[in-house]
């Protein structure tokens, strides 16, 4: 994933509106789709997405590029789940299929299930790094870990993902 | 090392991770001999592929709420007047339905192809929507990133299955750069085909394997410097984008149905691989790749509202010649009901690249293609002349202005919105003996809408669709990827007149025969025999000029059809009449006798020039063309009126 142009960021960091705009209009999609796998939940994921942009846009000018932008706005969309989380006392396990857009649902829900057989701890950098192309480093600014533990935690996720979904390579 | 610190290694060299050499070198060692980590590592690529297709559901638009919050928040704006609205706000309303389908952060998803099917019932969708919305999507677009995942089969007995992703970034009107990842598990060790190709307005640069089959490749790399804006030598591929150079002719799309792609309304089209090369440029770049045949059919996935191409599939031709083509390149048998190669969007969107992503590294003895950029108020200095200007230019922008080096007394101005492109080059003094250009003698002549004459050629591998226009102190050289009737009518909106060729150009020698340019009526006025146009031509193909053939005191004539449109791969179809009552004496070791239909003596075929000869009535028929085998030579030349028939006629 792809930081923004800094001049659009500069601009958004000094309260330029349009500039802001830029940002959602870039990423609202990554932002959401992070915040869906995390709550497993469609209208949650939009109250996430929501209101991380709105915390992103209060904190901007406090941004000093210590981290990625990406990194730094994918953290602030796990605070924000984790509090939509901890207010509503849920922690939505269940598999939500996805009405009408896939054309193998099948698929999607098996998917859906190999994620819900590992631990947070393990679908969190599997979702940063596989599928938001996030380095192990970026993951681990976004969760607060240590390098050492994405790359751990990225092979137990592999393992456990690979068995749930009984994807069985001969050992040729 | 064991397993459990082997699969560590893989799944973080996977994610993209630094390894130091020791490790790659022990984890190497160690997959040589452990099946079971091997195996882990294909499971991993697999998860991630199902991972990454799978993963994404539709995204909803919520800009316009998380905007409506910001404003009333109370922090500070400041410096606001500074800012200038980027181009993709002044786009979006006239977006709105791509923007709605792929803005909201793309159409990652599933690209499982299913859903309900229509074939020739329903809302019916008629080539011409396809071509024209491609056509209109092309301007608007200002950026895009997409990846894409390719499998292709068949490379070699040993590699029966590649597997390859392509990302793909654009931003208008000329920053493009293309990365192709191989992730093959080669059984031998083979240069993976690892491409880049980058372009970053006046600089471009590709680098990748030499072609030399599944071995150890040196790597190549080549660059060039002061671009021509649109250079064809140095191209941008952008029927990646948008198969705005495929897709052009609805005559040649075939619409075979509606879809749901990547849970997208989409709609599958047809054209066959000759004609869709352009979708498939890492070909051309670098590495070893599967051969294809002309014909093979090439079905594509569109959606419906951006017209971006989401998934690409070449399906093999059927027939006796297909066959023996795939023995020549050693293939096993390929049934036309299963893709031989496919191409699948992973993920497209519309943002912004990141600028880094254009950087082009430094590569000693780059080509200098001598651009040099001038503001357009100091043209006239420079130069020695204004440029003409068109009243129009299917809405494209003035993009850049640039003096060629070698040719100082000459200026290319280059138009440009989105995808589209036109440049427009002039010169005074020219003081060559044909048409000023990459458009040649034979090229097709044309009554421009308004009158004034100009001369066309047809896209092709090398260049757009061009013209060429003679006027009084001044000729001009058009090339553009819009469509023909665009290209005409932003020619006639110069205010230039087109002249007819000069004789200088039209009137050459060649071998001790004088060789005159005429029209079809000079032609028939001057000729001591009937000419005879072919009844059947390839689709598309049309009359493009006609010569005299003078050699003492023998009169023939050779006439030159041209597509109109694009020339995937045919070339020029060249039919020469002259009187003989015998053929020329044996030309080559690899002629054969061909019956050409109802004639007392056989005819001949000469594979190594695609040329069919044969004697009709006291006329000798000479008839030939690059790209066509025999089978298509035949059906034109029994198309063609026997000279008896015409007589009577």
């Amino acid at each position: 994933m792809n930081d923004p142009d800094p001049r659009t960021l500069e601009r958004a960091r000094r309260g330029d509106a349009g500039a802001f705009e830029d940002l959602v209009r870039a990423y609202q999609g990554d932002v959401w789709r992070f915040a869906y796998h995390f709550t497993r939940d469609r209208a949650l994921a939009d109250d996430v997405t929501q209101e991380a942009f709105l915390r992103a846009y209060r904190f901007l000018k406090g941004f000093r590029g210590d981290s990625r932008f990406t990194s730094w706005l994918f953290r602030i969309a796990r605070n924000c789940a984790m509090d939509q989380i901890r207010a509503r006392n849920v922690y939505v396990e269940r598999v939500t299929p996805i009405s009408g857009t896939v054309a193998d649902p099948q698929a999607r829900v098996e998917l859906q299930e190999a994620l819900g057989a590992v631990s947070a701890e393990h679908r969190e950098p599997f979702l940063l790094v596989e599928v938001f192309g996030l380095s192990y480093q970026e993951a681990a600014d976004v969760l607060g870990v240590r390098v050492g533990t994405i790359k751990s935690r990225m092979h137990r996720a592999r393992k456990a993902m690979m068995e749930a979904l009984e994807i069985e390579e001969d050992a040729r | 090392m064991n397993h459990e610190q082997a699969e560590r290694l893989l799944s973080a060299r996977l994610d993209g991770e630094r390894l130091s050499s020791r490790a790659v070198a022990a984890l190497d060692r160690h997959l040589e001999t452990c099946a079971e980590c091997r195996a882990f590592e294909r499971g991993a690529y697999r998860l991630r592929e199902s991972a990454r297709i799978e993963l994404a559901p539709a995204v909803p638009d919520l800009v316009e709420p998380i905007m409506a919050a910001v404003r009333t928040e109370p922090r500070q704006v400041t410096r606001l007047r500074d800012f200038r609205p980027r181009r993709t706000r002044r786009l979006m309303p006239r977006l709105a339905p791509v923007a709605a389908a792929l803005l909201v952060g793309a159409i990652a998803g599933s690209l499982v192809v299913g859903g309900p099917w229509q074939r020739d019932g329903g809302s019916a969708l008629a080539a011409s929507d396809v071509t024209e919305g491609i056509a209109a999507a092309a301007v608007h677009l200002d950026a895009y990133q997409a990846t894409f995942a390719i499998r292709e089969t068949h490379l070699s007995p040993e590699v029966p299955v590649r597997d390859l992703t392509m990302s793909v970034w654009f931003e208008e009107p000329e920053r493009f750069r293309l990365d192709v990842t191989d992730h093959t598990d080669y059984p031998t060790p083979a240069t993976p085909t690892d491409l880049r190709l980058v372009v970053d307005d006046s600089t471009w640069y590709a680098s990748g394997p030499a072609p030399c089959g599944t071995a150890r490749c040196p790597l190549r790399e080549s660059a060039v410097r002061n671009r021509l804006p649109f250079s064809t030598a140095a191209p941008l591929p952008a029927d990646l984008i948008l198969p705005v150079s495929t897709l052009t002719d609805p005559d040649r799309v075939t619409v075979l149905g509606r879809g749901t792609v990547l849970g997208r309304s989409a709609v599958r089209v047809e054209v066959p691989f000759e004609r869709a090369r352009p979708l498939f440029p890492f070909l051309q770049i670098g590495g070893s790749w599967r051969p294809f045949f002309p014909s093979d059919r090439v079905r594509i996935w569109l959606d419906e509202r951006s017209w971006f191409p989401l998934r690409w599939e070449v399906f093999p031709a059927s027939g006796t010649e297909r066959d023996q083509w795939a023995l020549r390149f050693g293939l096993p048998e390929e049934p036309a009901t299963r893709p031989v190669f496919s191409v699948t969007a992973l993920d497209v969107g519309l943002r912004d690249p990141d600028p880094q992503v254009f950087e082009i590294p430094a590569v000693a003895g780059a080509t200098d293609q001598g651009a040099r950029p001038v503001p357009l108020a100091q043209v006239e200095r420079e130069a020695g002349f204004v440029p003409v200007a068109p009243a129009s230019v299917a809405g494209l922008d003035l993009y850049r202005v640039v003096l060629p080096r070698e040719d100082p007394g000459s200026t290319v101005v280059a138009y440009a919105d989105g995808l589209a492109f036109l440049t427009l080059g002039e010169t005074r003094t020219w003081m060559g003996d044909a048409p000023f250009g990459p458009v040649g003698v034979q090229a097709e002549e044309i009554t421009l809408p308004g009158g004034g004459i100009a001369y066309y050629e047809p896209a092709s591998n090398e260049h757009g669709r061009r013209l060429s226009i003679h006027g009084a102190g001044t000729e001009l050289s058009i090339e553009s990827n819009l469509s023909r009737d665009e290209l005409l009518a932003a020619a006639a909106s110069l205010p230039v007149e087109g002249l007819p060729m000069p004789d200088a150009w039209r009137v050459r020698g060649s071998g001790g025969a004088v060789v005159e340019r005429v029209t079809l009526a000079q032609a028939r006025d001057a000729a001591s025999f009937p000419i005879v146009l072919p009844l059947s031509l390839p689709q598309g193909f049309g009359l493009a000029s006609v010569e005299l053939v003078a050699a003492g005191n023998d009169v023939g004539v050779t006439l030159y059809f041209r597509d109109r449109d694009a020339d995937a791969g045919i070339g020029t179809i060249r039919l020469h009449l002259e009187p003989a009552n015998s053929l020329p004496a044996a030309s080559s070791a690899d002629q054969s006798t061909v019956d050409v239909g109802g004639l007392p003596l056989p005819g001949r075929f000469t594979p190594e020039r695609s040329q069919l000869e044969w004697i009709d009535t006291g006329i000798y028929r000479s008839l030939d063309a690059p790209g066509l085998s025999l089978e298509p030579l035949l059906a034109v030349a029994r198309s063609i009126p026997s000279g008896a028939e015409a007589s009577v006629a």
